[in-house]
């Protein structure tokens, strides 16, 4: 793919309100209401890998997850949010400290309904984004495949895997690999995690998952060209903050998805998780994975935790897109500096 | 320090080596571990290798310091030059300078690199104004382009120079590849 200069100053603002525009427009067109949550927060989502900005005796949002999650428990309809969201120490070409979601939660429905939604906000954006740089227009997906994450894991290593495996179980089935990708488990800290049985597959799973999508996954989804990629199906350790239930096939999966253009990974959804005891043990084991690696253990969002056992959330579904990603892809540049409104703020 | 910290041009220790990140770029899934890929280049050396570190592994900062240092002299199979800040003088051997002692003229300003506190290596200004010592006569009628001599500096160095470089002129040379610049006019 080739790239263009990087946008203007002017370019900037007209590109930016033409995304605004075309993103509220479609779902509000699908039929969500806008809503605003908090930035500084009490306490985020509790992720591996996702580190909060302190901020004045709390933490900026690294996602408004959590604050959606309390309003749809407080009886919100289907609603949507242009978050700005800060997460620490991720610099690159394809992340800054500072950026936005598009986050939207739907009742009553699944993941399915959010992949259409998030097609269709691709679609509008590209459009949107061509028609405001008045350039040759920068093909949008034409048309998006689902694919199975665990089958794709096994064709592309060729390895035989069920995606429910515990570190003994992935590190045999992983074995034919280790002359390829070194071994996918060495940086996993074993002999602080052998007394937590969950947190240890965490690790492992998150290990193996981040090596594939550097050794493979990266280059598959370059092979697929103009097809958009939703990666479904999970494999249970990996979870996070979705439902683990079985999959058509009858085996165990987590409805969790990620939706990849041009190789850019550029949402995630999931079939959300409404089990208050299981989504305490999630955040428990990843401060435990969290503390076995170096990483301070987070506080968990109490708030969110008593609203999800009462009132409790209702059966939703829900997905977050980073727009600055969408931009950068529907404008054909090549890094997020290209197309962000940064006015040298700190993280840019 | 962290990985984190790593970024184009820092300096970080391998392997008992000084090393600076050349290239350097950032990947991470969005639930998964960043990773850290790295071209780095050996400060000595000058020999590349790429490095991939994981979010969350530590690495050491190299304490590689440059200081601007002027040449005093040579003895033996060491030259020694003086920081011009606090007038501290350093010894640095022969085998760190190699060729680039025809350049050492007196009171010559270059670039000491320390690492942990010990010069591994000095660093030249790329053009350097010296004296022809020797030089054989052009010969007369010869008007070929490209065509050169040798001529001597007063370091010994002997460069291809073009037929018009007469002794006792001045020449500006390339420290780099020691070729002949241009000539100077005093």
């Amino acid at each position: 793919m080739s790239h263009r200069p990087p946008l203007s100053d002017r370019q900037r603002v007209d590109v930016w309100d033409a995304t605004l525009h075309a993103t509220r427009s479609v779902l509000r067109g699908r039929g969500l209401r806008e809503v605003l949550t908090p930035v500084r927060l009490s306490a985020v989502a509790v992720e591996p890998f996702i580190e909060p900005i302190g901020a004045a005796g709390g933490l900026l949002a690294t996602s408004p997850e959590l604050p959606m999650k309390r309003l749809l428990a407080r009886g919100a309809p289907s609603i949507f949010q242009v978050a700005p969201c800060f997460r620490a120490a991720e610099h690159g070409d394809l992340h800054r400290e500072q950026f936005h979601l598009v986050e939207w939660y739907r009742l009553d429905h699944d993941a399915d309904t959010m992949r259409r939604d998030v097609e269709a906000v691709v679609a509008a954006v590209f459009e949107a984004v061509s028609a405001a740089l008045e350039e040759p227009a920068v093909a949008a997906p034409s048309t998006w495949i689902e694919v199975s994450a665990v089958p794709l894991m096994e064709r592309t290593l060729g390895v035989s895997l069920r995606g429910d495996e515990d570190v003994a179980a992935l590190a045999d089935a992983l074995q034919p690999v280790r002359g390829a990708l070194g071994d996918p488990l060495a940086a996993v800290p074993h002999e602080h995690l052998v007394s937590s049985p969950r947190a240890h597959t965490l690790a492992a799973w998150t290990a193996f998952f981040s090596t594939w999508c550097d050794a493979r996954l990266d280059a598959w989804l370059l092979e697929q060209g103009a097809v958009g990629v939703h990666l479904v199906e999970f494999p249970t350790a990996l979870a996070a903050l979705s439902e683990v239930a079985p999959s058509a096939d009858g085996r165990q999966v987590a409805h969790r998805f990620e939706s990849h253009v041009s190789g850019r990974e550029l949402a995630n959804g999931y079939r959300e998780l409404r089990d208050a005891a299981e989504q305490r043990r999630r955040f428990d084991d990843v401060n435990v994975l969290r503390d076995a690696m170096g990483l301070r253990p987070l506080p968990l969002d109490e708030a969110f935790l008593s609203e999800l056992r009462e009132p409790g959330l209702p059966p939703c579904a829900g997905v977050a897109l980073g727009l600055e990603r969408l931009v950068l892809l529907a404008s054909a540049r090549r890094r997020l500096g290209d197309v962000t409104i940064e006015l040298g703020a700190p993280g840019g | 320090m962290d990985v984190n910290e790593l970024r184009k041009n820092a300096k970080v220790e391998l392997d008992g080596h000084p090393y600076i990140v050349t290239e350097f770029q950032f990947v991470k899934p969005g639930k998964g571990q960043g990773l850290y890929k790295c071209k780095l280049k050996n400060m000595i050396t000058g020999s590349v290798i790429d490095r991939t570190w994981r979010s969350g592994e530590r690495l050491t900062a190299a304490n590689v310091e440059s200081h601007k240092m002027q040449f005093l002299f040579a003895s033996g199979e060491a030259f020694t030059f003086m920081n011009t800040e606090n007038y501290e003088q350093v010894e640095v051997q022969a085998d760190l300078i190699g060729d680039d002692k025809y350049f050492l003229l007196d009171g010559i300003e270059a670039e000491v690199l320390f690492y942990n506190s010990r010069p591994v290596g000095v660093s030249l200004p790329s053009h350097i104004v010296m004296d022809v010592t020797e030089c054989e006569p052009g010969v007369k009628g010869d008007t070929a382009t490209n065509v050169t001599k040798g001529a001597t500096v007063q370091t010994g160095l002997v460069v291809q120079v073009p037929l018009f470089i007469k002794k006792g002129e001045r020449i500006k040379i390339d420290t780099r590849n020691k070729a002949y610049v241009e000539r100077v006019n005093s």
